[in-house]
């Protein structure tokens, strides 16, 4: 990143305020903070912050209403920090348009893996580049292919699909029924299966050990990561 | 039969009691005004059976001592009032005595499954309120220990610190520190939701390789560099079970290899299909357990007595595994040769029939 981004944490927790100021400091991001949801969605639309660090438990707003507000008008990275709730919560925030989560308590070295792949993401989104990469796997959405450590690995059309609705979102959570969707169609959603089926296959071809997967890694309850192992 | 009586003052306890034998007097008096009213109009043969209303709402109300006094206002007002002859307490009819008889048996049978269902009311109502107690501080201790873990991780990143071996090593052991103590409060949470709420799973399909990479991964600060020899056989079924559940589980065997076994020992775990069952086992070259300790140990706040000064826990993490296993249908089970011999620790899953896979997934 060329100039500081900037941060806006909410949250209403001061100890949890502090050292993520100290932590996104060490990182050189330019941190704003706000403690409710009105003075944050404020902030939102004024500052135009680069990444926003959203707390689901806020007195006065409910985490679901703030990601849909922000979603109805801008796409900037939003990670939502939450308790060890539901898995239900998580997967709802997720398809309401937050990019990824972080569970308290959570370590700073987390978080900000999270943030950078957001911000990332969204900065291919603007400038177009076609290079992914995860560990060892290189994947190059223009011409569809796929190399582990610079060896072509061929892929079924539905592992590549997948691989790619991964890639796009290297690095953050993609749930599974946004998986579903994107592979088999909005009608296949109750068949979780598929997708844990069709995960094992590809993870032969593009993992070292296929049982301790380092690059595919599964969210238990929420969905799965392309893991930036430079990040973890 | 022993009447337990909420805690409080003695001076409560009898206010209460007199206010419950008054209560139980007024019933009756309203109730034999009622019949007394109505029985010119309305042949009412077996009087005794209204006045087991006063029985049961007093033993429903306020207790056993003025269910009694209801019960002996219950004889004594159809023999005075309604059995000839009328306006005294002698009784001359078999069919009226034998009436009396059956009311006095009646009554007290009553009265005490009333007694019981009033004292069980009592207990949950406690209950839920020790909930509430506990749920309450734990979120007030959490908060805190979120903050202390976070700024661990932000000191450890710090250039001064990652610099310095000792204040790194410091750093660590207030991290760990502080994440045993957050599992313990999250283990006391756990409870109190299971015996509170019980459990709902949220089943799905899962690959069972998954639920173990996951319980690693969560207790990686804890393991730090002790080996894992991790066996999985190859084309395992799926499970369908609630992964989260699962995940915690066997994330608490891994934990208690890794307390009760000595730094460095390599643990294994392992995953094979056995008939219709899945078993994942956690083996670990520790303690082991003593004779008749394999069962006692899933007990809700067990200690073995050897390891109660040495090694911190609370005794509800076996019995919280097991809470999560059964709700998915499985059964969990420790074997140990003995002191000194290690420790298996088995979770069995059942094999559903595997749904239809997706054809099109190989075109």
């Amino acid at each position: 990143m060329s100039e500081a981004p900037t941060v806006l944490i909410i949250d209403d927790e001061p100890q949890i305020r502090r050292f993520l100021r100290a932590g996104f400091d060490l990182e050189r991001f330019t941190v704003l903070e706000e403690e409710t949801g009105e003075a944050g969605l404020r902030a939102a639309t004024l500052r135009q912050p680069d990444l926003i660090v959203l707390d689901l438990n806020l007195p006065d707003m409910d985490g679901a209403t703030i990601v849909q507000t922000i979603r109805a008008w801008s796409a900037v990275p939003i990670i939502v920090l939450s308790v060890r709730a539901s898995d239900e919560d998580k997967v709802r925030l997720l398809e309401d348009g937050a990019d990824d989560y972080v569970v308290k308590p959570f370590s700073i070295v987390e978080l900000l893996a999270r943030a950078r792949a957001a911000i990332r993401r969204q900065a291919r989104g603007t400038k177009g580049d076609p290079i992914v990469k995860a560990g060892p796997l290189t994947i190059d959405l223009s011409s569809r292919a796929v190399f582990v450590n610079e060896t072509r690995v061929v892929l079924s059309p539905k592992e590549y699909r997948l691989l790619q609705v991964l890639a796009q979102h290297t690095g953050n959570v993609v749930t599974h029924n946004m998986l579903l969707k994107e592979v088999w169609g909005a009608r296949h959603l109750e068949n979780g299966h598929y997708l844990r089926i069709l995960v094992r296959k590809l993870r032969r071809k593009i993992e070292q050990d296929p049982k301790r997967p380092r690059i595919l890694v599964s969210e238990l309850g929420v969905g799965y990561r392309l893991a930036n192992e430079a990040d973890e | 039969m022993t009447i337990t009586l909420p805690h409080g003052l003695p001076h409560a306890r009898l206010r209460e009691l007199l206010v419950g034998v008054l209560f139980a007097l007024l019933i009756v008096t309203a109730v034999t005004i009622t019949l007394l009213a109505l029985s010119p109009h309305l042949p009412i043969e077996h009087v005794t059976i209204v006045y087991l209303i006063p029985v049961i709402v007093a033993a429903l109300r306020w207790g056993a001592i003025p269910a009694m006094f209801a019960g002996i206002l219950g004889i004594a007002a159809p023999a005075y009032f309604f059995y000839a002859p009328i306006y005294d307490f002698r009784v001359h009819s078999p069919a009226q005595i034998a009436d009396i008889v059956m009311f006095t048996i009646v009554a007290t049978i009553t009265g005490r499954m009333a007694v019981a269902v009033r004292h069980a009311k009592m207990r949950a109502q406690a209950e839920t309120l020790r909930d509430a107690l506990i749920g309450s501080v734990s979120h007030e201790l959490r908060t805190p220990l979120a903050g202390i873990i976070g700024s661990t991780s932000v000191l450890a990143q710090s250039p001064a610190v990652a610099q310095d071996k000792g204040l790194s090593s410091l750093v660590l052991g207030v991290r760990r520190e502080a994440e045993r103590l957050n599992g313990d409060i999250q283990n006391l949470l756990d409870a109190t939701r299971i015996s509170s709420d019980g459990i709902m799973p949220n089943w799905e399909w899962v690959d069972p390789e998954d639920v173990i990479n996951g319980a690693l991964a969560r207790k990686r600060t804890l393991i730090g560099e002790r080996p894992v020899n991790l066996s999985v056989a190859d084309d395992l079924p799926l499970i369908y079970v609630d992964a989260s559940l699962i995940e915690s589980a066997l994330g608490q065997l891994i934990e208690n290899a890794a307390k009760y076994s000595p730094p460095s020992v390599p643990i294994a775990i392992s995953a094979a299909q056995h008939g219709e069952t899945v078993h994942i086992k956690v083996v670990d070259k520790g303690d082991g357990l003593s004779f008749g300790e394999a069962e006692r140990i899933f007990e809700r706040f067990y200690r073995a007595p050897r390891h109660a000064g040495s090694v911190a826990g609370s005794g509800l993490g076996l019995w919280i595994a097991r809470a999560l296993v059964e709700a998915c249908g499985g059964r969990i089970e420790a074997f140990s040769l003995g002191p000194g011999e290690g420790t298996t620790m088995r979770i069995d899953l059942p094999l559903k029939i595997q749904p239809a896979s997706d054809e099109e997934a190989d075109e």
